[in-house]
């Protein structure tokens, strides 16, 4: 019987580069490499990728000059301008122009500034970026781009309601503003829901009843999507209600919230994988 | 000097394997050192490894787990190991192997079980060291039995703490054996330290019960409810987390407490804190407050044997509460979320406190035992120091070793009862 070891000594350790990164509180993120990463002279370059759909061929890259810091570590600077377009954008290497790319496992991501980011109003459009870790281990970037948007700053749920606080960024509220609950995958079907606007045109609270959300009786294994229309006028886009606004890239399964049961359904706000606000019965 | 350290799994996450690779890249700056993870079950360590230190696994998971032998008990491994389901014929045989073909000077065992193998496999020449993670007076009898036979055969046994190595020279008699507390060492912060001003409690370690996060959780409902722009992240994965999750839900908490899942490295998070809080009713050493500290953080914790009371200075760097009690721990929370300067004056303190646990003067420590160890060996003559009151002790220990195999035998009968009731 063999008993030898089948493993060799784990050299795959270091194939891997980690790369550092740093947020400031605008959006700027300052990426740092070991310098053995590559040769200077190699004019190295990080990729920064859009994450294509499956199947479908990748479209937009972003490439940024490495150059060597007075510590000798390689530094990237991703500024402020031009926006991400919205997505999950991958890191790499390229250590040389016709080297291939090589993709980069996440250093320390110190994103402290990040954490308080709902306290700052922003002009339209919203911009966020938050670097993340993938499932499978890998430095990436979540980024959001949009002209409006609506940030939940807190929601409190009872057994058949609940009561979101939000505030608007890049826009402000008008008259007629409301909230619309909007049935995924359906035909349309829509809830409008009355808000409460404080003076300063931003903030806004609202309640969802959960009885509405049911009330047709064949109401279970559905979503409903939220934001809010901030004026009567016909044409105003809805704004997504959602929660992007500090370091946290997946929130789904860190803000979780409870399901109250009404009319035989379990309904539960939760944050969907793009970090917005809905809905479920099931 | 070729220093190897046998490790349980290297690709895990925990306070041994931390600790472990950070003595290990100490080490690296004037040793050869490698790691020999006894079990690997993924391609990467989660932790990054200096690449002047080598890693060895000896059984891999994903494709040995079905080996004929590694469907049979282990021999060597003691079987009151916490750990001896994991244990096989295979890693029995693997870990003898590299024992016995090592060509390292010294080999440090991290966990009960290996150091057994390390007190019975070991060649001559080797310097044996044996680490305890854990606390003697948690281990059950059955083990504390093994490991007196066995522990007489290493040249130094190393504890966390102060506590733990006082229990080990009271209660096992371990003539020539070095038995001494090596704290475990945490590096130097890469990151700027925390500054004070995050609304955030932080909190790391493996969600299960000893850790006590529904104590924590319960603690803080009053800080949000004073003050509802503060968080509590609490970070780790583990078996506790649906019952976690639903005390937050239950208090109305989930915009404030937030089950974070796993992280490593954890300074990051450590950093966008300003205090950190540990709860556990049993916590060995408490890396995870030196790291805390280390960062900048003042931690709360409560005063659990063994570790928190000898790194913590209650008042001047942190906070120390009674055991089990939510509403001192709730309100030593609540003095430092209020008090904004009080609470970045021990931050400050605690930097400058916790660097007692730097690598420097921690694998200073290790060498010198290591040193002694290699000196003793080679001229033949014992290691540990003549001791005071000798009949003394060894009465003492002879009481607690009386002890322990009766436990040891007792709680053997009542299996036997057990099984021949199936």
């Amino acid at each position: 019987m063999n008993t030898k070891p089948d493993t060799r000594p784990d050299t795959t350790r270091g194939a891997h580069l980690r790369v550092d990164c740093t947020a400031d509180a605008d959006g700027r993120i300052v990426f740092g490499l070991p310098a053995t990463a590559a040769d200077e002279a190699g004019s190295p370059r990080l990729l920064l990728r859009l994450r294509p759909k499956k199947g479908q061929p990748e479209k937009t890259v972003h490439l940024l000059e490495l150059r060597p810091a007075h510590d000798g570590r390689l530094l990237a600077v991703l500024e402020q301008q031009p926006a991400l377009a919205e997505g999950r954008w991958d890191v790499y290497l390229l250590a040389e122009p016709d080297a291939p790319r090589q993709r980069l496992r996440p250093g320390l991501r110190d994103l402290r500034a990040l954490v308080d980011g709902h306290t700052r109003d922003r002009p339209s459009p919203v911009a966020v970026r938050v670097p993340y870790v993938t499932k499978d281990g890998y430095l990436a970037v979540r980024a959001w781009l949009r002209t409006e948007h609506a940030e939940v700053e807190g929601i409190d749920v009872t057994d058949r309601s609940m009561t979101v606080r939000a505030r608007l960024h890049g826009t402000s509220l008008a008259e007629g503003a409301a909230v619309r609950l909007r049935l995924r995958g359906g035909d349309g079907t829509v809830r409008i829901v009355e808000l409460r606007g404080e003076s300063d045109g931003r903030a806004f609270s609202f309640v969802v009843d959960y009885a509405e959300l049911v009330a047709d009786g064949n109401g279970r294994d559905r979503v409903w999507d939220l934001s809010v229309r901030v004026s009567s006028g016909e044409g105003t886009p809805p704004v997504r209600i959602g929660r992007l606004l500090d370091d946290v890239a997946d929130r789904k399964e860190v803000f979780v919230y409870p399901a109250a049961v009404v009319g035989g359904g379990a309904v539960r706000p939760y944050f969907t994988v793009d970090n917005d606000l809905s809905v479920e019965v099931k | 000097m070729k220093i190897s350290f046998l490790l349980h799994n290297a690709y895990g996450i925990g306070g041994t394997i931390t600790t472990t690779f950070n003595l290990a890249q100490a080490l690296a700056e004037r040793h050869e050192v490698e790691i020999v993870s006894v079990l690997r079950h993924r391609e990467h360590p989660n932790f990054a490894l200096d690449p002047r230190v080598s890693l060895q696994p000896l059984v891999d998971l994903r494709h040995e787990k079905e080996h004929p032998l590694h469907l049979r008990p282990a021999r060597v491994f003691p079987a009151a190991e916490y750990r001896y389901r994991q244990y096989s014929e295979l890693t029995d045989q693997r870990i003898g192997e590299f024992l016995a073909a090592t060509d390292a000077d010294v080999v440090i065992g991290t966990r009960p079980g290996l150091n057994v193998h390390l007190a019975l496999q070991a060649p001559e020449h080797v310097v044996r060291v044996g680490q305890e993670h854990l606390t003697l007076d948690n281990h059950p009898p059955r083990l504390r039995t093994t490991l007196r036979r066995a522990y007489r055969r290493l040249d130094v046994l190393t504890t966390v703490t102060e506590a733990d190595a006082a229990a080990y020279r009271r209660k096992m008699r371990l003539p020539g054996v070095r038995v001494e507390a090596l704290p475990n060492s945490v590096p130097d912060p890469v990151l700027p330290a925390a500054d004070g001003t995050a609304k955030i409690v932080v909190a790391a370690g493996r969600l299960v019960p000893v850790k006590r996060y529904d104590l924590l959780i319960e603690a803080f409902a009053p800080v949000a409810a004073e003050h509802p722009d503060w968080q509590l992240r609490i970070y780790g994965k583990g078996d506790e987390q649906t019952r976690l999750r639903e005390l937050i839900q239950r208090l109305g908490l989930s915009d404030n407490a937030l089950l974070m899942g796993a992280a490593a490295p954890m300074e990051a998070e450590w950093v966008k804190g300003s205090i950190a809080a540990c709860t556990s009713n049993f916590e060995p050493f408490g890396m995870t407050i030196v790291e805390a500290m280390r960062c900048g953080l003042p931690v709360v914790s409560t005063d659990c044997p063994h570790g928190p009371g000898e790194i913590i200075e209650d008042g001047v760097d942190g906070r120390l509460v009674p055991v089990g009690d939510r509403d001192a721990l709730g309100a030593a929370l609540l003095d430092l979320v209020r008090d904004d300067e009080r609470r970045r004056r021990m931050g400050r303190t605690a930097m400058e406190n916790a660097r007692r646990f730097a690598p420097a003067p921690v694998v200073e420590q290790a060498e010198r035992l290591i040193d002694d160890a290699r000196s003793a060996r080679r001229t033949g003559r014992p290691l540990a120091p003549p001791e005071g009151h000798r009949i003394q002790r060894a009465l003492v220990s002879q009481g607690f070793a009386v002890r322990d195999a009766a436990y040891a035998v007792a709680s053997g009968a009542l299996r036997t009862v057990r099984r021949g009731r199936r």
